[in-house]
């Protein structure tokens, strides 16, 4: 009826915001995984990994409103396979946040006591990366605003630049713990160092994907 | 007999402007209804007062080019073995079937939702009975030329000018440190900008056929009121920006930004207004340049535009546009308000004021143009400068196409109707025309 209401859609800023605050949730939940984990308290974990379950498939349900605004036909202020790949990475974190959360549930593992402080310091230097994401991610509806370029980009750059050294911290202090976790060898059995392995991993593929999604972020602002 | 053929094409003009009312005006209050600056029911108050101001004061020149511009009346003289009488029978009878098959059109191509504009039916309508009636030659293919161009030129420009006013208003104030205080340092000049581009068009040139020949205001003298104008709107916006905004810079910058945006609330009202203005100056002339050319025919006898459009005529264009708009427009106002969410104020003000100017100057050149088609084109510009998310690019294709079948549709409309109707009114007109 109206050729000007037909040239709007609708912007996907407002819901990439909540997929970014969605996936945070999933990862807010590593550290209470992690507790529950260290005081054996089974049965909480699992009440947790069902909760991360459910964060993730809900995170799933925005990323799939986010794709239907992004259709071939319709004009971005940014870059739209930047914008999707920095969806995708976003949904990894949630993904792996739940790989994590199944890990933890599938084999009650024990944790040697002489790792525990070294892993919580994974996790939190995990969530710091995620963290410094999350920041710079749930501006991304003032940088449209503000098309992005200005003050308001010069910030989010500025923010963004800390993540790869974050995520280096992270890197470095996984490895130091693989490396006591191969230490334990003739104390813990094999198959609870492969868990642990696996923990690591996990722990670091969220920070990596965190770290890859921030670069997305700087692509949108700096092309 | 002459009041009744008048009187027919006064109704067919109206009819004209009725839809012209129902279907464009909308589009004209767009972002101040979509940016929710406005409620619709103001909004089509507004708009209902602008259209008609605008159709008005500015509506003379466009209407010229649509009864005078495209098909030249003396080209119908010099049809062979033709008397003065028949010619204007000819003219009368052409002329109302423009409007007729423009009308026609325009609902045939609503039912199929082509977004087909008035003006390009009208200008296509009228070309077509110039050459059924009197050849090839009697359209003026200068002047066609210049309008077919003036529609590829005016959503471009629109397109263009938007892209800067918003990359202004994106680097000089939302982008800035702290945006409240670069707004108010530099707010005043977009209003200083809209001023002068409504004050000027209205002004300069203008007004004649209104008050009459006003001696004083030669082309120098306007553009010295435009400045003053404009100079006591600098001054006001400034002081009021520093009334709202003075020692908010202190605030988050999320924060500012939102009231950057609500500032510039007023401002996309008057500039959605200047939209609207515009449009009733360009478009008025789609519903009543034919009824012009028939009344001053009828009335003269000849077919000779020499004398001035009545000043009636655009009264009666400017209140069809308002009755379309509150039987009918009020009802399209709603789903744009209801569709174009995404819109903030600073980008309507950027659509707004690079449309009001492009429709303004093509007006001044008595070009008819679509506003509808400039103001797409200023925000796909501002889409450009990375100001909107999620503009549908279809759109444009979809207007593009819909050009190259208006104006042939729209013309061999009116070539049959022109056929059928002097088989029928022929004589009847050829004796009204005999003074």
């Amino acid at each position: 009826m109206s050729i000007i209401s037909e040239l709007f859609g609708k912007s996907p800023f407002g819901a990439l915001v909540e997929h970014t605050k969605k996936v945070h949730e999933c990862v807010e939940m590593i550290k209470p995984l992690m507790e529950a984990l260290s005081h054996e308290n089974y049965i909480l974990l699992r009440e947790l990994h069902n909760k991360v379950s459910k964060l993730e498939y809900e995170a799933d349900k925005i990323k799939h409103e986010v794709r239907g605004l992004l259709s071939r036909r319709v004009f971005m202020p940014v870059d739209k396979i930047d914008l999707e790949n920095f969806l995708r990475c976003q949904d990894k974190i949630a993904d792996y946040t739940e790989d994590f959360s199944v890990i933890l549930t599938i084999r009650n593992t024990k944790i040697h006591p002489s790792l525990i402080d070294k892993f919580f310091k994974l996790v939190d230097q995990v969530f710091q990366v995620t963290g410094t994401l999350l920041t710079a991610a749930v501006e991304l509806q003032n940088l449209a605003e503000v098309s992005f370029s200005g003050a308001e980009s010069r910030r989010v750059l500025k923010w963004l630049d800390g993540l790869g050294e974050e995520e280096w911290k992270a890197d470095r202090i996984a490895r130091d713990l693989s490396r006591d976790i191969y230490k334990l060898e003739n104390e813990v059995d094999t198959m609870t160092i492969i868990f642990y392995e696996k923990m690591i991993l996990t722990l670091g593929q969220v920070a990596n994907e965190a770290e890859n999604a921030g670069d997305m972020l700087r692509n949108m602002l700096i092309r | 007999m002459e009041s009744i053929v008048i009187g027919v094409t006064a109704l067919l003009g109206l009819y004209m402007a009725w839809n012209i009312g129902a279907n464009d005006v909308a589009n004209s209050m767009a972002d101040a209804v979509g940016s929710r600056a406005l409620s619709v029911k103001n909004a089509v108050i507004l708009a209902g007062i602008c259209e008609f101001a605008g159709a008005v004061l500015v509506g003379a020149p466009v209407t010229d080019t649509v009864r005078k511009g495209i098909v030249s009346p003396d080209s119908f003289l010099s049809i062979p073995g033709i008397t003065p009488e028949q010619a204007a029978a000819l003219f009368v009878i052409g002329m109302t079937s423009a409007l007729l098959s423009a009308a026609i059109w325009l609902n045939i191509s609503s039912f199929m939702g082509l977004p087909v504009s008035t003006t390009h039916s009208i200008v296509g309508a009228v070309a077509g009975f110039g050459i059924a009636a009197a050849g090839w030659h009697s359209v003026q293919w200068g002047k066609m030329t210049q309008i077919v161009l003036s529609w590829f030129v005016s959503p471009v420009a629109g397109g263009i000018m938007a892209f800067w006013v918003f990359r202004f208003i994106s680097r000089a104030i939302l982008g800035q440190d702290r945006p409240t205080k670069a707004a108010i340092k530099y707010a005043p000049y977009l209003v200083a900008a809209v001023t002068a581009s409504v004050v000027l068009a209205t002004i300069y040139k203008g007004l004649k056929h209104v008050i009459g020949h006003i001696t004083w205001l030669t082309p120098q003298m306007s553009i010295y009121i435009t400045i003053l104008l404009s100079t006591v709107a600098w001054f006001i916006s400034r002081w009021w920006l520093g009334i709202r905004l003075k020692g908010k810079e202190k605030l988050p910058v999320a924060q500012q930004l939102d009231l950057v945006e609500q500032v510039f609330v007023p401002l996309v009202i008057i500039t959605s207004c200047s939209v609207a203005f515009a449009h009733g100056a360009n478009d008025v002339a789609n519903s009543v340049g034919p009824l012009a050319a028939v009344v001053r025919v009828l009335q003269t006898g000849h077919v000779a535009q020499k004398v001035g459009i009545p000043f009636w005529v655009l009264v009666l264009g400017g209140s069809g546009i308002v009755l379309g708009l509150a039987t009918f427009g009020y009802r399209v106002m709603q789903t744009v308000g209801t569709k174009i969410t995404e819109i903030t104020p600073s980008r309507g003000v950027a659509a707004d004021l690079a449309a009001t100017t492009t429709v303004l100057i093509c007006t001044r050149l008595k070009l008819p143009i679509s506003t509808t088609h400039t103001l797409v084109g200023a925000i796909l510009g501002i889409g450009l400068a990375r100001g909107l998310a999620g503009i549908n690019r279809d759109v444009a294709k979809r207007i593009f196409g819909a050009w190259f079948v208006t104006v042939p549709a729209a013309a061999i409309l009116c070539v049959l109707l022109f056929l059928v109707g002097k088989i029928y009114f022929w004589d009847v007109l050829t004796r009204v025309c005999t003074k």
